[in-house]
């Protein structure tokens, strides 16, 4: 029997269920994509590296150290390959040199081809053999002074078998041409969507390219049939006299490896996406709870009338609660098939974001877990939301069938208050010690604020019951005067059931605190980098990798010293040491050009790091009890180990983002490479600025990849970059504001149904059509601008919060976005007025006489 | 012979029963000491004018809402010891309700409507008991109706159905022919008088109107919650200007 009121409950109801179901699946939709689009990269990132590894046994290989960095492998002897490919062991040997993002061949215009996204690769090819990674389409395989290019580039940059081409690499100073001779895929076949340039080229040429001549990356190696792995990489130690510095991995490892790397970024992409997800799921919380709340005190009376004829309290919890289970499960299926539209959408917004880039194409991967998953949050949600007005149900006396007008049961008014203080203490509690509490792993951090965040909007909501009349009559006061008494009902029914109100107006403001937020840190972060730049920067010129901010030669800098405008070069890069035993992060510093070009503030010692000297930061110095003539053990990345004596202290890191500064040459010559990662430059004294860029950007043409920005465009850049990303944040969060407009939809929908008497009376003593609709409006958009005034608010408070709490080497001012604040407010209104339109037009449409006599 | 048998047994007793709403200045005594026995197959009007309890009176009886002091019986079953649980239990078993209004459940057919406090205990219905009360109310063609699809009369006949099927020891009906035109309303208490008649039922009824007690057994007349007069086989006339000389 319970099962057949609550199918005809929920068929009678449709209507009223079918924006929550809406709300409901538009979260659970966004974690099925979430999951499907990440599944997804992780098989195509995953055949990708099986065909990188294709026909590899075993690879030999440097030793990687812990404290190597940069993309580019560490190099050993090409004697190896002497030593190895003679092997009887040894079916195929190939040595194999590589570059990510180095080597570019060059358009007519003298830009250099790259893609949208994805990197370009450059590596060494013998050709056709066992372990190659690319298929050769046409032509034939690369010798010196050729190139074989990828049918991807070939089409798109208009290249063909037999051209001569420019290009340029790191160890040239000026671009050298050379012959098309074939093109190729990677794998078997050419991917769909998004891929890499491939730039392919015989060993030797790919060595001089480099400046790494007699150097490898690595060997593949290919056994003869009936050795197997081990045998062969035994075989290979043995002819390597075991030599420590290198090691010799089977292919199955070097997939895991790859798959690992690849998975990394993926999970980091997945559990982005996934969080979003979960705030969407969040904010639609509030949503099912109200229309559970009021579809339970709108059947009032029919409960009771069931309590009357026998039903029992806790057959009445249930059968709310059966319902709650059949959205939820209906949610989870729409959700799951959702997920697919999401995951394309989110394909999409990527897409946009990165102008032609973003996520590879591939078949979506249902996963079991994905399923799980989807289902468990589905129907958790539902039900978890419906639990109190479930529960609530049960209270429901037998008397209320009889009583006209019976209102709800209720939690007590203490209880309610006592309840939401606390929440919203624990909330701002677990919030701040996740900001300022010491000592805590970052995912710690991250689980308090998290944690945090959600106690302190539920406390949030629930406290805003408390003064949603009060505020909602304020908001209404001045419609009151304007428009009189349809205004003032507005008013009235906005502030005359607070919970209401402040449930709908929860999912606005959540999600509009969380884009404030976001606004609060992004505005904090450009006015720290405007003045980074007005007090820390006496650079004219700005150079650096403008894509991923990857590291380039340091070759460089010294090109750009020769340039006779250029006055001073300093240049800085990042670098991990072992520092008295433990790694650190630390940088390598052109020292020499002290405060003249980018500015650390050293206020005690001296400039001169020379070769065993290191400067610190003033408060990490304040921390470890360090001053100066005090001395530290340092390993670098080869092993080199030596104390160095801090000779100078600084106190501003906001530009290196690292309290240990050696001289950069230091650095350079315990590198495997020679890097630096962004570098500025001065010019000489009444050197025209535009004449002295061209000359700079003349001296390193061949670092294509390479900007060379003045103040001004290096500052619009940084901001196009803060704003691409506030954009993708905010437009993720957007879907919680069209969570929040269905739910003014569903509440001002479901509040007229009720009033249905009410609006009859109305009706009946005059009121017009018009100045009904008008009266819905107002209430929504007084209901709406709560919402956002409410989220504008919180979103201040978490914002500058959080800049407070995030060192100043990353944003060391607040600044308040008060437009966007305004625009929200306003943004709020609108959304009410527009989200009433079908509900004010119902209400509008309602037959005074049916109205009336509705029960 | 057998009606004096089947009568005798006393099915609902109020005992000394009180009820008051609200503390202090703003006390209500419902209900002040109230006693009265309702026996089985009797057909008793509880009249009185408004505010004299009888409504409550009706609730108290019926285990809808709890005495503040006294003890209600019905059959041998003490309510005040009974846990809140175990008083549904009674109402699902023990008692029917016709109300005013609101009497169904406006997704469930007239038939789930019938069975459904049957259906909540997890009883079957007797079949042949409810063809015959089908029979009576003379809904046979109308049962896969929905509420909104049938009159108010056939509605409140629905209800009286309901109330019928489970054989409940006694029915509450609170003023069941309030909301009827008066043609409607005779049929329904026609048929009330036919349930205790013929289908052995004891009813107690709330109502006002001198015209619909004139159908019941007995009349009891409430005053500021205490019954301060009783009539046997009542006629409308009698009724009405007794009722007049209690100033209603």
């Amino acid at each position: 029997m319970i099962l057949k009121l609550v199918r005809r409950n929920v068929a009678a109801t449709k209507g009223r269920l079918l924006l929550m179901l809406l709300s409901i699946v538009i979260g659970v939709s966004f974690v099925s994509g979430s999951f499907l689009l990440a599944d997804s990269l992780r098989a195509i990132f995953s055949d990708v590296s099986e065909q990188i590894f294709a026909g590899v046994d075993v690879q030999v290989r440097a030793v990687e150290s812990e404290l190597a960095t940069g993309e580019d492998a560490t190099r050993f002897s090409d004697e190896v390959l002497d030593q190895v490919a003679d092997l009887p062991e040894v079916e195929y040997a190939e040595g194999g040199l590589f570059a990510f993002e180095q080597i570019y061949t060059v358009d007519p215009e003298g830009e250099v081809n790259r893609p949208q996204g994805p990197p370009v690769l450059a590596s060494s090819w013998a050709g056709p053999s066992p372990v190659s990674s690319w298929t050769l389409i046409d032509g034939r395989a690369p010798g010196p002074d050729e190139i074989v290019i990828d049918t991807l580039q070939a089409e798109v940059a208009e290249i063909a078998i037999g051209d001569t081409i420019p290009i340029v690499a790191p160890a040239i100073e000026n671009p050298v041409e050379v012959t098309v001779v074939g093109t190729v895929v990677f794998g078997d076949e050419a991917s769909g969507g998004v891929s890499p340039y491939f730039n392919l080229f015989d060993l030797t040429t790919m060595q001089t390219l480099m400046g790494a001549e007699g150097l490898l990356d690595g060997i593949a190696l290919n056994a003869v049939d009936d050795v197997s792995n081990n045998q062969l990489i035994a075989a290979v130690e043995q002819a390597t006299d075991f030599n420590p510095a290198l090691e010799a991995v089977p292919g199955a490892t070097l997939v895991q490896e790859q798959n690992d790397e690849f998975g990394e970024i993926i999970d980091i992409i997945g559990y982005v996406l996934l969080g979003f997800a979960v705030v969407v799921l969040f904010v639609s919380i509030f949503i099912i709870y109200n229309t559970f709340a009021i579809l339970v005190s709108q059947r009032i009376r029919q409960f009771g009338l069931l309590r009357s004829v026998g039903m029992l309290g806790s057959q009445l919890t249930r059968m709310v609660f059966i319902e709650a289970l059949i959205i939820g499960v209906l949610a989870s299926i729409l959700g799951l098939f959702g997920g697919i539209g999401i995951a394309n959408l989110l394909k999409w917004i990527f897409a946009t974001a990165s102008d032609g880039g973003g996520f590879p194409d591939g078949p979506l991967v249902f996963r079991l877990r994905t399923i799980i998953i989807v289902f468990a949050l589905g129907i958790g949600v539902t039900l978890g939301s419906a639990m109190i007005p479930a529960w609530l149900a049960q209270r429901i006396p037998a008397l209320a069938a009889l009583r006209d007008g019976a209102a709800g049961a209720e939690s007590s008014y203490r209880r309610r208050l006592t309840i939401s203080t606390v929440l919203l203490i624990a909330g701002v509690g677990l919030y701040g010690a996740g900001l300022f509490a010491g000592g805590l792993s970052v995912s710690g951090r991250l689980s308090l604020l998290g944690f945090g965040a959600v106690l302190l909007f539920l406390g949030a909501v629930a406290v805003s019951v408390f003064f949603a009349a009060t505020v909602t009559r304020f908001i209404g006061a001045p419609i009151e005067r304007l428009r009189g008494l349809t205004g003032r009902l507005g008013r009235d029914n906005a502030s005359r059931n607070p919970q209401r109100t402040a449930a709908t107006a929860a999912a606005l403001m959540i999600g509009l605190a969380l884009i404030t937020g976001v606004l609060v840190l992004a505005a904090s972060l450009r006015s720290t980098f405007d003045t980074i730049l007005e007090d820390s920067v006496a650079a004219d010129l700005f150079v650096y990798e403008e894509q991923q901010g990857l590291p380039f030669a340091g070759t460089a800098v010294d090109q750009l010293l020769e340039v006779p405008e250029i006055a001073d070069v300093a240049g800085f890069v990042d670098v991990q040491v072992e520092l008295d035993g433990e790694v650190t992060g630390a940088a390598g510093f052109d020292v020499a050009s002290q405060d003249r070009v980018l500015n650390i503030g050293l206020v005690s010692g001296s400039w001169d790091a020379g070769n065993n000297g290191v400067l610190l930061y003033t408060d990490e110095a304040e921390d470890l009890g360090l001053g100066l003539g005090d001395s530290v053990n340092v390993t670098f990345e080869d092993d080199f180990n030596a104390d160095f004596e801090i000779v100078g202290l600084f106190d501003d890191n906001t530009l290196l983002a690292s309290d240990w500064v050696f001289d950069r040459s230091v650095v350079a010559a315990h590198s495997n490479i020679n890097q630096v990662g962004f570098l500025g430059a001065t010019f000489v004294e009444g050197v025209d600025p535009e004449a002295g860029q061209a000359a700079a950007e003349a001296a390193i043409a061949n670092f294509p990849q390479l900007v060379v920005q003045n103040n001004t465009e290096f500052k619009e850049t940084q901001e196009g970059q803060i704003n691409a990303i506030v954009a993708l944040i905010n437009g993720l969060l957007f879907l919680c504001i069209i969570v929040a407009f269905i739910g003014i939809v569903n509440t001002m929908a479901l509040s007229i149904l009720e009033r249905t008497r009410e609006i009859g009376l109305l009706r009946a003593v005059g009121t017009t059509r018009n100045q009904l609709r008008s009266m819905v409006r107002w209430e929504a958009l007084i209901v709406g601008v709560f919402g956002a005034l409410m989220g504008v608010v919180l979103g201040l408070l978490i914002g500058v919060g959080a800049v407070t709490a995030i060192p100043d080497s990353f944003i060391s001012e607040v600044s308040i976005p008060w437009g966007s604040a305004i625009t929200f407010l306003i943004l709020g209104g609108v959304l009410g007025v527009v989200a009433a339109f079908f509900p004010a037009r119902r209400a509008a449409k309602m037959n005074v006489l049916d109205a009336i006599s509705a029960i | 012979m057998t009606d004096q048998m089947v009568q005798g047994a006393t099915i609902a007793t109020a005992l000394n029963v009180m009820k008051i709403y609200g503390e202090g200045e703003t006390e209500v005594r419902a209900l002040n000491g109230l006693n009265a026995e309702f026996r089985r197959g009797q057909f008793t009007a509880v009249m009185g004018p408004s505010g004299s309890g009888k409504s409550t009176l009706m609730h108290v009886m019926a285990g809808l809402d709890r005495a503040t002091s006294g003890e209600v019986m019905i059959g041998d079953t003490a309510l005040s010891l009974l846990s809140e649980k175990e008083l549904t239990l009674l109402r699902r078993e023990r008692i029917g309700f016709v109300f005013q209004a609101y009497n169904l459940i406006p997704t469930l057919s007239a038939r789930e409507n019938m069975v459904l406090p049957l259906e909540l205990a997890g009883r079957k219905p007797d079949a042949d008991w409810f063809d015959q009360v089908v029979a009576a109310v003379g809904l046979g063609d109308r049962l896969t109706h929905r509420p909104n699809e049938l009159s108010g009369g056939q509605q409140q006949r629905v209800a009286v159905a309901r109330a019928l099927v489970g054989q409940p020891d006694i029915i509450f009906a609170d003023e069941p022919t309030g909301n009827l035109d008066s043609q409607t309303g005779h049929e329904i208490l026609d048929f009330l008088k036919v349930a205790v008649r013929e289908l052995d039922q004891t009813i107690v009824m709330v109502t006002h109107d001198p015209l619909a007690a004139s159908y019941t057994d007995r009349a009891i007349f409430l005053t500021d919650g205490e019954i301060t007069s009783e009539m046997n086989e009542p006629n409308a006339d009698e009724i009405y200007n007794h009722m007049r000389s209690l100033g209603a």
